[in-house]
């Protein structure tokens, strides 16, 4: 019963702005990556530039309202705003609960939104592998801003910061003391922090965010602003948006802006290498069987023999790079 | 962990407030190695849009309200008019008598689960039916 379209036929309808097209491409890309090739080459022409924000924090703090609440005032200016939001995939069943549409009913019907639910699918870092992708193809769709919700995440995944110009860390009351703000990690990644669910309070956290900003020396010339927000009644985020704004004039008046772009690229073209040698170590190397065995020997022969087990099993790996001269 | 996954959207059309049902549904689906994205209560113009947008293989209405004609009848026609009905199997569920069934089929729904429904059936349908 489903129906199947063939490459050329959805790229014709994606240059014509159909949304079933876009979605479609979105499949292909999620599910065969090897395919981003042959899709790119028919947008080579394409010269237009999206500005992309990243929206991270902790699960429950508010992240896709807040997208909602910021994608509905982008859309009131006449942008139009691709998303993506990215929720975890199980470990146990692969299956994924992707519950970041809710909270963004309202704005589902407008024209000039784009908004695509991602199962991490395995993937480290708070995103998944198809993000980068799919900003290639909301770029190449037009969209004037892309906002990249991540996974709810911990203390230690930030590779939204190679993805997005301007990153929004949020924050909610009774997040954590001095200690917390001192700690590396997520809370070093903002070019702005917000802070959520003001109506239950939170001045004390922006307070220690300034405090932790204020033993901060900023290279950039740029301070990261506190905001407070309360994303269901719209509350404060007309200023979330002003600090964006300007943040964007700063990159592109300093030129940083070419910096994060670079990045951007460099952060994808280290992923696509580094995932091409992991797959050529799991299918040449060393497999899940073959790591049953060593740890069956290991074992065997004493958990303390691992570090022998596996230096002797390297004795024997005879793997060979050739570099092109 | 790349490759073709299986994709539902859950939604409650209409104002009614009855979740459990679909959220019970949509652990199971999860659970089975799917991706869920749970629409909640959307009208019907917003549970096209999101098919579509999401690119889903099944779209799930849960409906306990009494009007599974109606707003299943809607959700076909609008799937026509936007060209893509056959992009999509729709299950039914909730509070649907057993001598609606035959109707909804009719309709276009694939199956229709009412109440002391399993789980496990469900899910069964969903990966035997679904083409990849």
């Amino acid at each position: 019963m489903k129906v199947s379209y063939d490459l050329d036929t959805l790229i014709n309808k994606f240059k014509k702005k159909d949304k079933v097209a876009l979605a479609k491409l979105i499949t292909t890309i999620e599910n065969e990556p090897e395919k981003a090739n042959e899709i790119f080459k028919h947008f080579e022409g394409i010269s237009h530039d999206s500005y992309i924000i990243g929206i991270t924090g902790s699960p429950g703090v508010g992240k896709s309202t807040l997208t909602g609440a910021i994608c509905k005032r982008l859309l009131e200016e006449g942008k139009s705003v691709g998303i993506i939001c990215v929720d975890p995939t199980s470990p146990f069943s692969g299956g994924a609960f992707l519950g970041d549409r809710v909270r963004m009913t309202d704005i589902s019907l407008h024209p000039n939104v784009f908004l695509r639910s991602l199962a991490s699918r395995g993937y480290k870092g708070g995103i998944s592998r198809a993000v980068f992708d799919i900003s290639l193809l909301y770029e190449a769709f037009g969209m004037d801003v892309i906002i990249i919700e991540t996974v709810g995440v911990g203390q230690a995944e930030f590779d939204i910061y190679n993805l997005a110009y301007s990153v929004v860390v949020v924050l909610v009351p009774g997040y954590g003391d001095a200690i917390q703000m001192q700690k590396a990690g997520i809370i070093e990644i903002g070019d702005m922090y917000n802070i959520n669910k003001k109506d239950l309070g939170g001045e004390d956290i922006a307070v220690q965010i300034e405090m932790m900003l204020d033993d901060t020396v900023f290279h950039s010339g740029w301070r990261p602003p506190v905001s407070m927000t309360d994303a269901i009644s719209g509350e404060g985020v007309e200023e979330l948006i002003q600090n964006l704004w300007d943040h964007k004039e700063h990159l592109e008046l300093s030129e940083a802006i070419n910096e994060k772009k670079k990045n951007r690229f460099s952060y994808k073209i280290k992923e696509l290498i580094y995932s091409k040698i992991e797959k050529l170590i799991s299918e040449s190397l060393i497999n899940e069987n073959e790591i049953k065995e060593i740890v069956n020997h290991a074992l065997k022969d004493g958990k303390f023999k691992i570090y022998r087990t596996i230096h002797n099993k390297f004795e024997e790996v005879n793997f060979e790079i050739k570099k092109k001269e | 962990m790349s490759g073709k996954k299986i994709r539902v959207l859950m939604s409650k059309p209409g104002i009614d407030g009855h979740w459990r049902g679909g959220i019970v549904v949509s652990r199971a689906i999860r659970d089975a190695g799917m991706e869920l994205i749970f629409g909640g209560f959307q009208n019907v113009e917003q549970i096209v849009e999101s098919a579509i947008q999401e690119d889903v293989d099944v779209i799930g209405l849960s409906i306990h309200s009494g009007a599974h004609f109606a707003y299943t009848q809607q959700v076909i026609d609008l799937l026509k008019e936007r060209g893509v009905l056959d992009n999509f199997m729709i299950l039914v569920g909730g509070i649907v008598p057993a001598q609606d069934f035959s109707k909804l089929k009719e309709m276009g729904v694939a199956n229709i689960y009412g109440p002391g429904s399993m789980t496990s059936d469900i899910v069964e349908f969903i990966k035997t039916n679904v083409k990849k």
